[in-house]
């Protein structure tokens, strides 16, 4: 055996779990894809392989080359770190059926994973979260679920908000966030919270602190996952984080708490730890119930093979499920041990999610911010909800750097979904010959006028409705780089989703309303709102797909997030929830993973 | 002799792995085939970024430069090197094996353009994945690269940059009063690319690399443009031609229906029209290393417009930019 545990990602799932067995003394290796990109600190130089650079979350232009998807030929922008489209897409199918290549459904590819590219927003998910079956249990005053659909497929965790608390507190801690619990619903009951002190707010969230209070909803520092104190598990040291180079983008100074910086830069001079960055898995194999080889594709691109006495699969929810399905292709008894309930990928789970949106009279500097300032549970309070006709509810919060910096803001602009970035800017008319007779002549520092510093948002993410039908397949023809059969997104919305979607938008419109309205106003026309609704979106949060349970015939993971069927394989990124959540999962992700790390030091299995 | 060092097994492989390693020989990047056939660079992602380009310690003005070879005939040769104009020409700088890749770094100072060629057992080579090429004066094939804050021409031709000129500053902010007193004020005197702050020096750049399918388009529609533009105005060189010409011009390319555009030769001029939105944009305000926002102007000008109340700046680029472009105490760029 080379290794006691071999961890496949080194994302929001397996960084936990290394960190943990490392201290524990156990012998790890990393797999991770990507590469290792480091900050400021960590290189001699001094120089990041992070920058403040708007070009480095989406990048010059490339077209796609996938003959058979309904949007071959069209163009894409893709990220430093995120895969690229030609070499390894996602495929979904649209309204009409069609097959489309898609970035949606990614996170990142780089040591760290969607953690170093994320917005950072930490919350927990809450009581009623955890228990969403027995919650919904023979109602019958749902909103838009005429079947029953929604009180029959919801699932309660095999574990309850008290078992997870211990280390939602763990995470906090070592992870390193700020935020305040005053105000929250989620209850911090295994001692004081670890948050670090949040910065002072940008004077734009005044508004929907200003809004929140009017609509009497009690609110809180958004929780992130950025130092703003020295933060000694990790051996950070805290400067000015505030910029506007925030969500897709990678932080030079290490100050955003990504999985690398926060969880195993700290262990990786430790000689038990090994970490293999820009290295492929392909594929598992078995024999019996055991995973005995863990198979993978060198920085050369030459075939390996290595094996732990446990294997842990957190490579994010629709790549591990894919990681599976491949493993199961080669092999009847894997598939049938790891999918002989056709459970393998069912269940795929994003967010509800959506929000409202005003441009204001006036500006403010977002370009000196992170991701969001306040934000509330007022919709994931159980008699809220549950007087709306709804199943479970969700948080609400500012985003306050989005848009924040010129070239974002065009390149979104209009925009429906990572797919379309540039769509909607580039037809926007700026010549003045187009005009009408009396127009004002626009060019593109009057867009900015009009655009830089006075938009503001209020989103929400709510838990979607496990449905059997939303899953993640192989596709049957179209290959990765490595001739490897890309995933299949199949998946739409339950009519309930609809529900929630135009219920808790409806709270942020109100919001927006309340608070701009008291801070100057808004021009008619200038409050818009909505939520997703185009079978792409995803959200970056990708759930579900090889859910945990009780009961072996209805999910694939046991409660430890083992494989019921194999004694040695464990799976902890978000694909093991039976619902999504009210809130945005990495920290779910997080505290799951340090408590399956747990387990597996309990089981003796290493 | 130029300075050269050997970057350790992981930086190699994180500039290398994801582009070059693969198994499924597609031509998966030849962008439909608008680039030359060649079957390493189609089959491989992202070939313009190599050498790869990386930031050289704080204050050095400098890039650190990357060379990567790979045999693509699955032998791995015993011996490679790199010559070229930023050293000596004829005496190659040996590169070191790690994994099946070869390499070698040196730096370079920003705004540079240098041909190179590899020695692979004795036999000089192109770089078989940059697809940036030249031809010296004898006639021989380079390959070439360029550093950061390079404002050397490169593809566009002094009529087609004139005409790019005009057209980009259609859509720019610099045009009114207000613009113009800003620039005077802030930009070196006598610059060459004054209205357009960089930005035609971008395209020249994204064309030269990055965005090297879209030359076509650039080269296509720039040359039935100077057509359109002297059957209306006999008297005037293109870059001397009135704003009003340029307005009713670019109106209708917008619109798809320009008269006299030859649409055998390109058939959607609003399509030509996005991607100068786009490029004229990006050009204007990223990060200057690029070759456009000269000193950060186009931010600056931002900063400018954009005050509050107590006269204080809304838009404080500087404080996240690195010195000296920005004022930031801790980020090196
Ligand atoms: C722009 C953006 C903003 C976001 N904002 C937020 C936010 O504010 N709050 C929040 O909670 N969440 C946010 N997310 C989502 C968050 O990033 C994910 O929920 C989280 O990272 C998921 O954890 P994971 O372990 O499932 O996967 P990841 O963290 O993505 O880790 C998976 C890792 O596995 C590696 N990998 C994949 N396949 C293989 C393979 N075959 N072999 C080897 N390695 C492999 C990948 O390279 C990656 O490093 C955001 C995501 C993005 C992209």
């Amino acid at each position: 055996m080379d290794f006691d545990v071999v961890i496949i990602g080194s994302g929001a799932g397996g960084a936990p779990i290394a960190h943990t067995l490392v201290n524990a003394g156990k012998s790890v290796l990393v797999l991770d894809k990507g590469p290792l990109l480091r900050t400021q600190s960590d290189n001699l130089d001094g120089i990041s392989d992070f920058k403040r650079d708007e070009l480095l979350a989406n990048g010059p232009e490339k077209i796609l080359n996938l003959p058979g998807v309904a949007n071959n030929g069209q163009s894409y922008f893709p990220s430093h770190v995120e895969p690229d489209l030609n070499d390894e897409p996602h495929i979904y199918k649209d309204k009409q059926g069609q097959e489309r290549a898609t970035i949606e459904g990614y996170t990142a590819n780089v040591v760290g994973g969607g953690t170093q590219l994320y917005g950072a927003v930490s919350v927990r998910f809450s009581r009623e979260d955890f228990a969403l079956g027995s919650l919904n249990a023979g109602r019958t005053d749902l909103a838009n679920d005429p079947n029953g659909d929604v009180p029959r497929e919801a699932r309660d965790w095999p574990l309850d908000y008290d078992q997870m608390e211990p280390y939602y507190a763990k995470a906090e801690r070592l992870v390193g966030i700020n935020g305040t619990a005053q105000g929250q619903i989620k209850p911090f009951t295994s001692g004081n919270n670890t948050y670090q002190t949040p910065l002072e707010p940008n004077p734009i969230s005044q508004i929907v602190a200003d809004g929140m209070d009017t609509l009497g909803m009690a609110r809180y520092r958004t929780p992130l996952a950025v130092i703003t104190e020295d933060h000694a598990p990790s051996g950070r040291t805290a400067g000015n984080p505030k910029t506007g180079y925030v969500n897709r983008y990678g932080d030079p100074m290490g100050y955003k708490s990504n999985t690398w910086v926060s969880l195993l830069r700290p262990i990786k001079d430790n000689p038990n730890f090994e970490l293999r960055p820009n290295c492929h898995v392909t594929h598992l194999q078995a024999q019996g119930d055991r995973v005995t080889e863990v198979h993978y594709l060198d920085p050369t691109g030459a075939t390996k093979v290595v094996s732990g006495k446990v294997v842990v699969v957190a490579c994010s929810a629709i790549e591990s499920v894919r990681l599976l399905h491949i493993s199961a292709a080669r092999d009847a008894d894997f598939e049938n041990r790891i999918n002989g309930n056709n459970l393998l990928g069912a269940y795929f789970l994003t967010h509800c999610f959506g929000g409202a949106e005003v441009r204001l009279r006036r500006r403010f500097d977002k370009s000196i911010s992170l991701d969001s300032d306040w934000a509330t549970d007022h919709c994931a309070n159980p008699d809220w909800f549950r007087g709306q006709g709804l199943w479970a509810g969700g948080v609400m919060y500012n985003n306050t750097s989005d848009q924040a910096l010129p070239l974002a803001l065009a390149r979104h602009d209009g925009s429906a979904d990572l797919d379309t970035t540039w769509n909607g800017w580039v037809g926007r008319v700026f010549s003045r010959a187009n005009s009408m007779p009396g127009d004002q002549f626009y060019d593109i520092a009057d867009f900015f006028n009009q655009e830089l510093g006075t938009r503001l948002s209020v989103s929400f993410m709510a838990n979607q409705v496990p449905v059997r039908a939303n899953r993640i397949l192989l596709h049957p023809s179209i290959r990765d780089k490595w001739g490897l059969p890309v995933a299949l997104i199949d998946k739409s919305w339950h009519s309930h989703d609809l529900a929630v979607m135009a219920t808790l938008e409806a709270q942020c419109r109100a919001i927006l309303e309340q608070g701009a309205t008291q801070n100057g106003g808004f021009d008619n026309g200038n409050l818009e709102s909505g939520f997703v609704s185009g079978n792409a979106r995803i959200a970056n949060h990708i759930l579900g797909g090889a859910r945990f349970g009780t009961d072996p015939t209805d999910s694939v993971l046991d409660p430890d997030c083992r494989a019921w069927n194999f004694e040695n394989l464990y799976v902890a990124d978000g694909c093991f929830m039976p619902t999504s959540g009210g809130g945005n999962p990495t920290l779910t992700i997080q505290a799951n993973a340090f408590r399956v790390a747990d387990r597996l030091l309990a089981s003796g299995r290493i | 002799m130029v300075d050269f060092t050997y970057r350790d097994e992981t930086y190699v492989f994180n500039r290398a792995t994801r582009y070059l390693a693969r198994t499924e020989p597609q031509q998966r990047h030849n962008y439909l085939s608008r680039l030359q056939p060649d079957t390493v660079r189609g089959n491989v992602a992202d070939a313009w970024r190599f050498p790869v380009l990386d930031g050289a310690p704080a204050g050095t003005d400098a890039n650190e430069v990357t060379f990567i070879y790979r045999a693509w005939n699955g032998r791995s040769p015993a011996e490679v090197a790199v010559a070229g104009t930023f050293g000596e020409l004829y005496q190659p700088i040996p590169m070191k094996a790690v994994g099946d890749y070869f390499s070698v770094t040196v730096t370079i100072p920003f705004n540079q353009v240098h041909r190179y060629r590899f020695r692979v057992d004795g036999t000089w080579l192109v770089d078989p994945i940059n697809p940036q090429q030249v031809t010296d004066a004898r006639g021989e094939t380079w390959s070439r690269f360029f550093t950061d804050y390079c404002t050397q021409r490169l593809v566009l031709e002094t009529w087609e940059a004139n005409i790019l000129d005009r057209l980009t500053a259609l859509l720019l902010p610099f045009r009114t009063e207000l613009g113009r007193q800003f620039l005077d004020r802030s930009l070196p005197h006598n610059y060459r690319l004054d209205e357009s702050v960089g930005v035609v020096n971008y395209i020249d750049k994204i064309l030269a690399r990055e965005e090297n399918h879209r030359l076509f388009d650039y080269r296509t529609c720039l040359s039935i443009l100077n057509e359109v533009l002297r059957a209306r105005d006999f008297v005037n060189e293109p870059e001397a031609m009135s704003r009003a010409l340029y307005e009713q011009v670019l109106g209708e390319m917008e619109s798809g229906n320009v008269a006299g555009w030859d649409l055998d030769r390109y058939g959607n001029p609003n399509f030509f029209v996005k991607l100068l939105k786009r490029h004229t944009v990006t050009g204007a305000f990223c990060h200057p290393k690029y070759g456009g926002n000269v000193n950060g102007i186009a931010w600056a000008y931002l900063e400018e417009r954009f005050r509050a109340e107590d006269g204080g700046t809304l838009f404080n680029w500087r404080q996240a930019v690195e010195q000296p472009l920005g004022n930031n105490p801790d980020y090196n760029g």
